[in-house]
């Protein structure tokens, strides 16, 4: 007999021997000037992949992130959000402003395989670390900037957030009953979404430059990427108006919505093809739609008349059963439907445990912790976390003696000139309360007297 | 230089330096070239093959659209009565029966008929894999191994193929195999994933107050974006070592991991997020306000921010005033909502470009401050999709491309992102009748006919 389908998948997807396994990007350097989300998650991806990312911030200040947290609240000195999206990352503080601080950048770049920044358009050329500067000593060297609106266009100097960026693209008046009211898409969609399309881009010119050997500049916009997923040009062109907004309703699936189950849950439905549509039919007991000319084709279930009758018969359903009796129905009959989850529930999800999407793991600084990957599980070379976030210029020691072979001495000239620097003396920056940075081997790295 | 362009430089005085004009010079050479068409320029997947399988899965037509504006070949394998996905479109809108999203997402591909039921059929599949570097099964999991042409049987035949699995629950774990009929869908992908738990205004009335769902396909997209991070990131190592391996993407854990915000939360505080209507968790403000003449969104967060947004509203006498005196992001959301009342008031009477205006006069004015304390608010009209076609910026940046579509004249597609110097994406044709490249695909992989 041949083995279940599932029993060979969740061995070759086993995650106990994960550090035994290949990484994809080991190698390959990464250089980090990005703050906030949208560019360090695109650094983020790199280095829970294998790449050697190195974060660059200003000494005293750090990256803005560090110090924004929910409802102003933090963990172990940290926040904790900024930790999920910066792991395995190298610490260096430099003041990107004094003329030794760019050159100690550029001999960095010139040894990293990509760069990634997100300042306001053309800032990095104008202080001559851009691409123009960096490409004549690396020519391999692909080269991100992330920006609101991109480089160039008349908009290109008009500061972005990813709220400003929902609502330069149009996707800011989409979600909500239309009328006065409309929503933001929340946690930062317009950070998190442009962000893993700018790992794309750079994974994609990597795969370019290694058949060719060729670097390349990448101009990574927030609005244009939301932009590219909007269905609301087509629509205009072709229907002649605009898509109306239809709360809970998917307008390109008959029946779809929100709806309130018996025992006061919310579970979601969609119908996208007529088999499905069967499928719930049967799972409601009501055969006699499935021949009802008004139902049982897609082309006439999705004019609105005929949807929103779909939709009120199915809500009623939904209201004499409870979340689980249609989970239930759902798995057995082959139709889409998921409960409304929140964010406790899916921290305690043990399948979102067993895949990896969040990962156990005990960091030196901080200790244990549960925290969410990447979601995606690649066999042969997953992703692994290694450490949490570091306070500001934790690695300063390390990575100037290791990679740009400087001596003690010269980082110690480095200090003294408020070149390099390190965390202020805020929470959100300086390492935990309990943490005894004296006895810190990779943060004293070969320092000998301290400064 | 527009008169506004020149403002709206001064937001940095580095950008106005003497020094910064060489660079920036060579940058906007290299820019200007950058915006023109891909036309004749290298394509960074160039010679990767990808064949896509699906049912009604929109994550993995769209991943497979991105790998071909990224110039891979891909070769989209249906039914001879086609993917159900092709009727899938807002109230039923179609061109010769393809609705929006597929027309969409059908960039750059090939389209071929093969009956994955018939021993043919699968022969023929299994000819084309072989030459094939990534496979996208976007069907129900374990439906491919059952037919005998899944990763357990295909990875024999080529170890360096990329199997790239995208379904719900995903291909392996317990709860997968429990839930391997579900479907995929956006609206369940959002739910599963907690989105609607954090959208909507809990104060409406019912059912106005439920759970909403985003208004555009952020977890199909999400989902698609995550599956090709992966594939590309398979690829790489590929490359080097010439293994191939299986990625498995669950759609309904896309948003919810990525961005992730959901599990912090769950374990630092154990307990789920509250709505809170239009605010944000971190900032405030920083959202959507009604003005005289219609919306706005402001992004005054920071201190400064804060404080130059008080200043630009006539309002700075509520800088001192007790109630809001202390940290502004306090959990105490009732005091944030009478903070909200005030400004709210405020931005009612003024008319949008006004406002827009009003931050834009502010903050050049406080870039050129000595110590930058004063702060940038921004506040931009929070614009309808049809004002962000007339927006010049997009037009000069070729944000928006005519493509002809089958014999019905041209569509306005969103362009491929982002730009790039040398081997940028891009949308080249698009012709998604079902099986319109058996011809040349049959042909050119050697499939018998």
């Amino acid at each position: 007999m041949t083995e279940d389908y599932f029993s060979f998948t969740d061995k070759i997807f086993d995650r106990s021997g994960n550090f035994e396994k290949p990484e994809a990007l080991e190698g390959i350097r990464v250089l980090d000037l990005a703050h906030v989300i949208f560019g360090p998650v695109i650094s983020k991806w790199l280095a829970l992949y294998g790449a050697e990312v190195i974060k660059v911030e200003e000494p005293e200040e750090g990256d803005p992130w560090r110090t924004a947290s929910y409802w102003a609240k933090y963990w172990k000195d940290s926040a904790p959000f900024f930790q999920s999206f910066n792991p395995n990352k190298y610490y260096v503080g430099v003041d990107l402003k004094k003329q030794k601080g760019k050159e100690l950048i550029l001999e960095l770049a010139k040894k990293s395989d990509v760069v990634v920044e997100n300042f306001r358009a053309g800032l990095v050329e104008a202080w001559g670390i851009g691409y123009t500067t960096v490409s004549k000593i690396n020519p391999r060297v692909i080269y991100i900037s992330c920006s609101g609106y991109g480089q160039w266009g008349p908009l290109r100097f008009f500061p972005s957030w990813d709220l400003i960026a929902q609502s330069m693209s149009g996707v800011a008046r989409l979600t909500g009953f239309g009328g006065n009211e409309t929503y933001k898409l929340p946690d930062y969609y317009g950070d998190f979404y442009p962000g893993l399309i700018g790992a794309i881009s750079v994974l994609a010119a990597l795969n370019h430059r290694e058949k060719t050997g060729e670097g390349q500049f990448i101009d990574m916009t927030q609005t244009e990427t939301l932009m590219r997923m909007m269905h609301n040009w087509f629509y205009m062109e072709l229907a002649g108006e605009d898509l109306k907004n239809t709360g809970n309703v998917d307008p390109s699936m008959a029946p779809s919505g929100i709806f309130k189950t018996r025992d006061e849950k919310f579970v979601a439905i969609a119908i996208a093809t007529d088999e499905q549509f069967m499928a719930l039919m049967n799972a409601m007991d009501r055969k006699d739609l499935m021949t009802d000319t008004r139902f049982m084709e897609s082309s006439m279930r999705l004019k609105e008349d005929n949807a929103d009758r779909i939709c009120a018969i199915l809500e009623e359903w939904v209201h004499s059963k409870t979340e689980s009796e249609i989970i239930e129905s759902a798995k057995e009959k082959g139709f889409a439907a998921a409960p409304v989850m929140d964010d406790l529930r899916m921290f305690n999800d043990e399948w979102r445990r067993e895949r990896g999407s969040l990962v156990h793991f005990e960091d030196d600084m901080y200790g244990k912790g549960t925290w969410p990957g990447t979601g995606v599980a690649l066999q042969k070379t997953p992703e692994r976390f290694k450490s949490l976030s570091r306070p500001v210029g934790y690695h300063n020691h390390y990575i100037f003696q290791t990679l740009l072979g400087l001596s003690k001495e010269e980082l110690t000239k480095l200090e003294k000139d408020h070149v390099i620097g390190y965390w202020g003396n805020r929470v959100g920056q300086k390492p935990p309360d309990y943490y005894d940075m004296e006895k810190d081997p990779i943060f004293n790295f070969e320092r000998g007297e301290r400064r | 230089m527009k008169e506004e362009t020149k403002k709206t430089q001064a937001y940095s005085r580095h950008l106005i330096s003497k020094e910064a004009s060489e660079h920036l010079d060579n940058f906007n050479a290299l820019l200007s070239e950058m915006m023109a068409s891909a036309e004749g320029k290298p394509e960074a997947l160039n010679g990767v093959t990808v064949v896509e399988v699906g049912q009604a899965n929109y994550p993995g037509i769209i991943s497979s659209c991105m790998l071909a504006e990224f110039g891979a070949e891909v070769i989209k394998v249906e039914p001879p009565e086609g993917d159900p996905a092709r009727k899938i479109s807002q109230y039923g809108v179609n061109v010769n029966g393809d609705g929006i999203p597929f027309l969409m997402e059908s960039r750059n591909k090939n389209f071929i008929t093969l009956d994955l039921k018939t021993e043919k059929g699968r022969a023929n599949f299994k000819k084309l894999i072989g030459k094939a570097d990534v496979l996208i099964d976007a069907m129900r999991p374990g439906f491919m191994d059952e037919l005998g042409i899944g990763y357990r049987q295909l990875h024999q035949m080529h170890a360096g193929l990329i199997y790239l699995a995208i379904s719900p629950y995903g291909h392996f774990t317990k709860k997968g195999k429990e839930f391997r009929n579900i479907p995929d869908t956006d609206l369940t992908a959002q739910a599963e994933a907690g989105y609607p738990a954090l959208i909507g205004d809990p104060e409406k009335p019912e059912p106005r107050n439920y759970p909403l769902k985003a208004g555009v396909w952020a977890a199909a997209y999400m989902s698609a974006g995550l599956a090709v991070a992966g594939t590309l990131t398979a690829l790489f190592f590929k490359q080097r070592t010439g293994e191939g391996q299986m990625v498995d993407v669950p759609t309904y854990d896309a948003i919810s991991t990525w961005q992730g915000f959901s599990h912090v939360w769950g374990f630092t505080f154990e307990m789920p997020r509250v709505r809170v209507g239009n605010f944000d968790w971190c900032l405030f403000p920083y959202g959507y306000y009604e003005t005289q003449d219609g919306y706005v969104s402001v992004a005054a967060a920071a201190d400064a921010d804060f404080r130059g947004l008080l200043k630009l509203l006539g309002r700075w006498d509520l800088e001192n005033d007790w109630r809001f005196l202390y940290d502004r992001i306090t959990d105490n959301v009732e005091k944030l909502k009478e903070l909200e009342a005030e400004i709210k008031k405020k931005l009612a009477k003024i008319k949008s470009r006004e406002l827009v205006k009003k931050a834009l006069d502010y903050s050049s004015k406080a870039a050129k401050d000595p110590i930058r304390g004063k702060g940038f608010p921004i506040i931009v009209e929070t614009l309808l999709p049809r004002q962000v076609l007339e927006e010049d910026h997009w037009k000069i940046r070729n944000a928006f491309v005519k493509v002809d579509v089958e014999k019905d004249g041209t569509l306005q597609y969103p362009s491929s992102v982002p730009k790039m110097s040398v081997s940028p994406p891009r949308v080249k044709k698009i012709n998604c009748g079902i099986g319109v490249d058996n011809e040349k695909i049959y042909t050119k992989y050697g499939l018998d006919k």
